[in-house]
């Protein structure tokens, strides 16, 4: 056993490290299938000191470490790039620290899953408003901060998970503790704000996908759930990508404060019900895009008023209502009273052995969408060469197009644009042709939806070198992002390899 | 390296999984979903990944990869599973009909522990030592029953019951952990159905069903067995065959087909449903119900329920019991906590399977029902083993019985 090895596991005793081959190898992978390397530990702390020391020693000894949450990034968030350092899984931090129900405010350890807290909220009348990432049952309310996650409903009225954040404790590369928010003022007695003392320095750790610290401690808003709510699915007329946007730019303008809307785009609608996926829309003859609303209440005068106002907006434009029941078409009354949306995106996951969504997670203004979905889609026509190689190995061809595409706060939605592929074609010897064709095509896509402006937030390794080696950034943007990094943490310990800033050996 | 033989043939299975890990962390309350591997949080805070299914399957897709060999090390992690398939019905169930994932096309965990289990004795990397024992204790010609106990001795308790028939067309399947463990629950269904006037056939030379050794993944040690008690039963001339154990009427009613590539030459059915009919019948003499009535929990064996889809006939048998109410538990049918004897893991890792147990217990005691009940001798025996180690107060609170043990107790 290494020197290395007994000074963490003096830290944290043995209990809670390994150097297991097998353990080792279960933390080597994300929500993807791909092994690109594999670390030399995992070790799973039980709060932010213990976390402070490891970082100390990684420094001593120059060993990377790759915090984990969920591991439920699809590009390569949370798992080891080459064949070294540490997984730092913060799944044991799951505890609730405290609800501060006079001030709406909960306060967690960062591995916490969004569905394990909300179940705890339910008991009090509360939730988290924006109930995180699709993966919500798994994916920590850590990873949900580090990511700016949307997905997971609701995030049409409360915003990306960052939005409620009030403070964090963070451990810094070098192995500093510190609290941000009101917290970052040694006199305050509890979390109450976000914003003030200086620099809002929480939103440094927002959506910085790990690179700038470990988040340990979490505070965040909280919201008494309204007792009145409907749920509508709609049947979207031809061209329902510009009828979409066009609901949904109405509905911001009216101002109503809508809890979901979503747009499923043709093509999940017609793929899905092809491979058996929506019994529920089975009787519709013609399929088309779907949109579907969700939207909360205190008084059902409130309710009532609200749903005339959408109902209005949405057959004005020539969309027809599946009726109340999931068996109608409802799949809007599946999503929020049977917490569905957090299984939403499952229908990407498994459809065919090894395939894999090779995408692209982007804010994105409501009025540029259906260009996108339309460019995308142009996309594949013009790629088509390369899909049919990967058709005439595996005899599945890849498939195009967008994810469902929910309303965010403000005037955005969030657009997952890819195509479905296959990553590692087992009994293929062909693999390494697949693989090159998949990094060629899905470097291409993202620089086609790159240069719209869209906005990246899962990046995890993968994606946020992809935007680096295609030039996305502006060079002094890249480099005041560098430079920050480069003063918390000289000797890149954490998440080494994301934006490429680790100048020593490549992967 | 093992040439893998059972793995690659669940390379599409191990593939389909994405890693999204609802299978070790899901709650989603409005479905009644509180978790989902009981290994997992019977291992608490010291758990890694590789104690359920998300970090298994990465385990397996580098082994399929060629990157990480078979071993001793690995079996020991892999028995610890007690094969409830509980990840399964997370990982396959949106728990809404009008909506299919993709992943139930492809993925039968239970078939991949099963596979994977195979080519570890393959490669002479398990079966593990205990589970040695119960396949030698299985095979050999003077017990054929895993508790290494003598053949006969299953039979002894026949000779209080003159009325059991040697041939019939209703026949009744021991199996081995209530002849040889239970025998009083045997009594008491032997009381049900001799007050109920129902007659039944057995044969002494049955030997055990084979559940263990299939689910430890030996099946070359059931080669000579499925013939062996088929023969016995058809010759018999058995129409109906029936046994009161979850494993064995998983084993007789799925795998034995599965194995054989043919149906059996006769109906298989769970201890329940024979006293389903009586009830309907009016045929068991039940006393007069009593003022007060009792409060009921009851427990689905992973045999029974998740494994065959059996979650009905046990609870309309305990509606229709005079005195008895039914509470179900948090987590009840799909989503039930699995009392953690299956799998192997009883035998190999005897404290898992009791910390497991004692979670379920506490779900149980959670009701305020007085009786925890269940149609698995296993599951009894399991639970019992758990119960004994709790503190006096927290047993005055509940009772572990079986179903048939309640309803006798009714008569």
């Amino acid at each position: 056993m290494s020197e290395v090895y007994q000074k963490l596991e003096k830290i944290v005793s043995e209990k809670y490290i390994s150097n297991d081959i097998y353990v080792r190898h279960a933390y080597s992978r994300n929500v993807d299938i791909v092994l690109q390397g594999v670390p030399d530990m995992v070790i799973r702390p039980k709060d932010a000191q213990e976390i402070s020391e490891i970082l100390k020693v990684a420094n001593e000894e120059n060993i990377p470490v790759i915090p984990r949450g969920g591991g439920d990034c699809e590009f390569g968030g949370s798992k080891p790039i080459n064949n070294e350092g540490i997984v730092l899984d913060l799944k044991r931090m799951d505890n609730i620290l405290n609800l501060d129900e006079e001030n709406l405010i909960v306060t967690v350890e960062a591995g916490i899953s969004w569905a394990k807290l909300n179940e705890y909220l339910c008991h009090y009348g509360l939730y988290t408003g924006c109930m995180g990432p699709g993966s919500g049952m798994t994916a920590s309310i850590g990873g949900g901060i580090s990511h700016q996650s949307v997905g997971g409903g609701g995030c049409a009225k409360y915003g990306s998970c960052t939005n409620q954040l009030v403070s964090l404790e963070v451990v810094l590369p070098t192995g500093e503790i510190i609290e941000t928010g009101s917290q970052a003022n040694k006199f305050s007695k509890f979390p109450f704000n976000r914003f003030g003392n200086g620099p809002d320095l929480s939103g440094l750790f927002c959506g910085d996908n790990g690179i700038f610290g470990v988040k340990t401690k979490i505070s965040l808003k909280v919201f008494p759930k309204p007792e009145f709510a409907d749920y509508k699915t709609f049947l979207l007329p031809r061209k329902s990508a510009e009828a979409a946007a066009q609901i949904m730019m109405e509905i911001r303008r009216k101002g109503i404060d809508v809890y979901d809307t979503m747009f499923i785009t043709d093509v999940v609608v017609e793929l899905g019900s092809k491979q058996g996926f929506f019994p529920l829309w089975e009787h519709i003859k013609k399929k088309k895009g779907m949109l579907f609303y969700t939207i909360e209440a205190n008084s059902e005068a409130e309710l009532k008023e609200n749903v005339k106002i959408l109902d209005d907006i949405i057959l004005s434009k020539k969309s027809e209502y599946l009726g109340s029941e999931i068996s109608d078409g409802n799949i809007a009354k599946w999503h929020y009273t049977e917490q569905g949306h957090w299984q939403f995106y499952h229908n990407l996951w498994g459809m065919f052995p090894s395939m894999q969504p090779l995408s692209a997670e982007c804010f994105c203004p409501i009025h540029m969408f259906p260009q996108v979905v339309r460019d995308v889609d142009q996309w594949d026509i013009e790629h088509n060469e390369d899909m049919q190689k990967i058709f005439n190995i595996t005899k599945i061809r890849p498939i195009s197009g967008s994810g469902p595409i929910p309303l965010v706060d403000g005037n955005n939605v969030e657009v997952t644009a890819g195509f479905l592929s296959f990553w590692k074609y087992y009994e293929g010897e062909l693999y390494e042709i697949i693989h090159e064709t998949n990094i060629r095509l899905w470097k291409s896509l993202i620089k086609l939806l790159v240069k719209y402006g869209l906005q990246y937030y899962m990046m995890g390794e993968f994606m946020s070198r992809l935007m680096v080696e295609i030039g996305a950034y502006s060079e002094e943007y890249y480099n005041f992002m560098k430079s920050i990094k480069q003063v918390l943490d000289p000797k890149m310990i954490l998440s080494r390899g994301k934006y490429n800033f680790w100048e020593g050996e490549k992967s | 390296m093992s040439e893998l033989k059972h793995l690659k043939e669940h390379w599409k299975d191990i593939f389909s999984c994405m890693g999204c890990g609802d299978c070790g962390y899901a709650i989603r309350p409005a479905v009644e979903r509180y978790l989902v591997c009981p290994v997992k949080e019977a291992r608490g805070d010291q758990g890694f990944e590789i104690s359920f299914s998300r970090g298994r399957m990465n385990v397996l897709k580098s082994i399929l990869e060629g990157k990480i060999p078979l071993s001793k090390e690995l079996a020991e992690w892999v028995y610890e599973c007690s094969e409830c398939g509980n990840c399964t019905e997370v990982c396959h169930m949106s728990q809404n009909e009008n909506i299919a994932l993709p992943t139930s096309k492809w993925i039968d965990h239970i078939k991949v522990w099963e596979a994977l289990r195979k080519d570890l004795i393959d490669a002479g990397f398990a079966p593990l030592d205990k589970h040695s024992n119960l396949i030698d204790y299985m095979e050999n010609q003077d017990m054929k029953n895993p508790y290494g106990e003598a053949k006969a001795k299953r039979f002894e308790w026949i000779t209080e019951f003159p009325e059991i028939k040697d041939t019939g067309e209703l026949m009744f399947f021991g199996g081995c952990t209530m002849p040889l463990r239970q025998v009083e629950t045997l009594k008491s269904m032997m009381k049900i159905l001799i007050s109920s006037g129902k007659e039944i056939a057995m044969s002494k030379e049955e030997w055990c069903c084979g559940s263990i050794a299939l689910r430890i993944g030996n099946e070359q040690a059931l080669t000579d067995l499925i013939k062996h008690n088929i023969e016995i039963f058809k010759d018999k001339g058995a129409k109906v065959l029936f046994t009161a154990c979850a494993g064995c009427y998983r084993t007789w009613k799925k795998d034995y087909p599965e194995l054989l590539g043919e149906q059996l030459p006769f109906e298989v059915k769970h201890i329940t449903e024979i006293l389903i009919d009586l009830i309907n019948k009016n045929e068991i003499p039940f006393k007069s119900e009593e003022a007060e009535k009792i409060s009921v929990t009851y427990h689905d064996p992973c045999h029974l329920g998740r494994h065959m889809d059996f979650y009905d006939i046990p609870r309309e048998v305990l509606s229709k019991i005079p005195g008895i109410e039914l509470i179900e538990m948090k987590r009840n049918r799909k989503s039930a906590w699995c009392c953690g004897a299956g799998g192997g893991v009883k035998s190999q890792f005897p404290e898992l399977a009791i910390e497991i147990s004692k979670e379920r217990i506490k779900e149980a005691i959670e009701t305020n029902a007085h009786i925890l009940t269940t149609s698995c001798p296993f599951c009894i025996g399991n639970l019992k083993d758990a119960y004994d180690e709790l503190d006096s107060e927290i047993k005055e609170k509940i009772q572990i019985l079986d179903l048939i043990d309640l309803i006798a107790s009714k008569i």
